[in-house]
């Protein structure tokens, strides 16, 4: 009987600690490379970012995504990667038209993704 | 993560309920809620093994929860009656002494051809042959075999629960027409001054009382 309830105990303030933590990594680190997209997409409007600049953004998302991979599906990552190198390589070639387009596709995959995993009536329907 | 936890709580609990609802003749010796953890598990745990798009933790975090809605299943089974019967079922007295009960048989999804084969698969192959007759709630069949004389054939009942850990079960009270009081007494005669120390109390047809306090063996 104790054991029962000490069981219960504990394994859901494991759930509610895995919760409440995926919850704010989660959004913390979207946050982070969703600011960085954000400069480089002023930058790409104005026709002034480098090759330089994608590399950053491209540099924060490696780090950030090694841990994101226990949270998020690694389809959603991979599509990331994909959208990110092809901005890259757009702004390398200044095609800057294009690589807007990109970007703008990868800052709202930043906004969606926190909202995909969220306690919502949609997403446990 | 607490999406999975909610999406997985409401697959078991749906599983649970369409567990229930079929009756006797989907369960083999197991309660309903084992039954559905059982069915879960195994898919659980072979979705992120198969799929490696898929998070590891998404597999852990869903038999955590299953471990978690386990251990409530079986806090409520021990210590919470009404919701015991509601989760796990009750016995179903499908024979008795005046007969088959077709009602109970129809409760529980069953006709006269599942009775028989159970009959037959417990060693009896005559409805005449067995007094009673019950599909306990974990499906499993129990029949008690009839007396061959007349004297112990009067004899032969089946024993009710009547005090459960400290409680009183209403519903086979109403059965024996008895009343509490007639118990508290019995109890007093028996130098037992608090219902709570009452492991257990069962009564059968014949007046037999087989009384246990907590902390005897």
């Amino acid at each position: 009987m104790v054991k029962t309830i000490v069981s219960i105990i504990i394994s859901f303030s494991i759930l509610l600690g895995i919760c409440i933590f995926e919850s704010f990594f989660v959004k913390n680190t979207i946050d982070s490379v969703e600011n960085a997209l954000i400069q480089l997409e002023t930058k790409t409007k104005m026709q002034t970012a480098t090759k330089t600049d994608a590399l950053k953004v491209n540099e924060e998302w490696q780090k950030k995504k090694k841990i994101l991979h226990i949270f998020v599906p690694h389809n959603d990552i991979g599509y990331i990667d994909y959208w990110l190198g092809e901005a890259t390589s757009y702004i390398e070639s200044k095609n800057f038209d294009h690589a807007l387009s990109k970007v703008q596709v990868l800052i709202s995959i930043f906004e969606q993704i926190p909202e995909v995993y969220s306690l919502s009536l949609q997403n446990i329907l | 993560m607490g999406l999975i936890f909610i999406r997985t709580a409401i697959v078991f609990i749906s599983l649970m309920i369409i567990m229930r609802l079929m009756g006797k003749r989907q369960i083999g010796e197991m309660q309903p809620f084992e039954l559905v953890i059982t069915l879960l598990i195994a898919e659980l745990a072979c979705i992120p093994m198969s799929d490696t798009t898929i998070p590891l933790l998404y597999g852990i975090i869903s038999m955590i929860a299953i471990f978690f809605l386990h251990q409530v299943m079986l806090l409520i089974d021990l210590k919470c009656r009404p919701l015991k019967t509601l989760l796990t079922g009750k016995p179903a007295i499908v024979i008795n002494k005046n007969g088959i009960d077709i009602t109970e048989l129809e409760k529980n999804n069953l006709d006269i051809t599942d009775l028989i084969e159970s009959m037959r698969s417990s060693g009896y192959f005559s409805l005449d042959d067995v007094d009673y007759a019950l599909y306990e709630s974990n499906g499993k069949f129990s029949a008690m075999a009839k007396a061959n004389n007349e004297e112990n054939n009067q004899k032969s009942s089946i024993p009710l629960l009547i005090i459960s850990d400290g409680k009183f079960d209403k519903h086979n009270l109403d059965l024996i027409h008895a009343t509490e009081e007639y118990f508290l007494k019995l109890l007093e005669q028996e130098n037992i001054p608090k219902l709570k120390k009452v492991f257990v109390l069962t009564i059968d047809g014949t007046g037999k009382v087989y009384l246990q306090c907590r902390g005897e063996r």
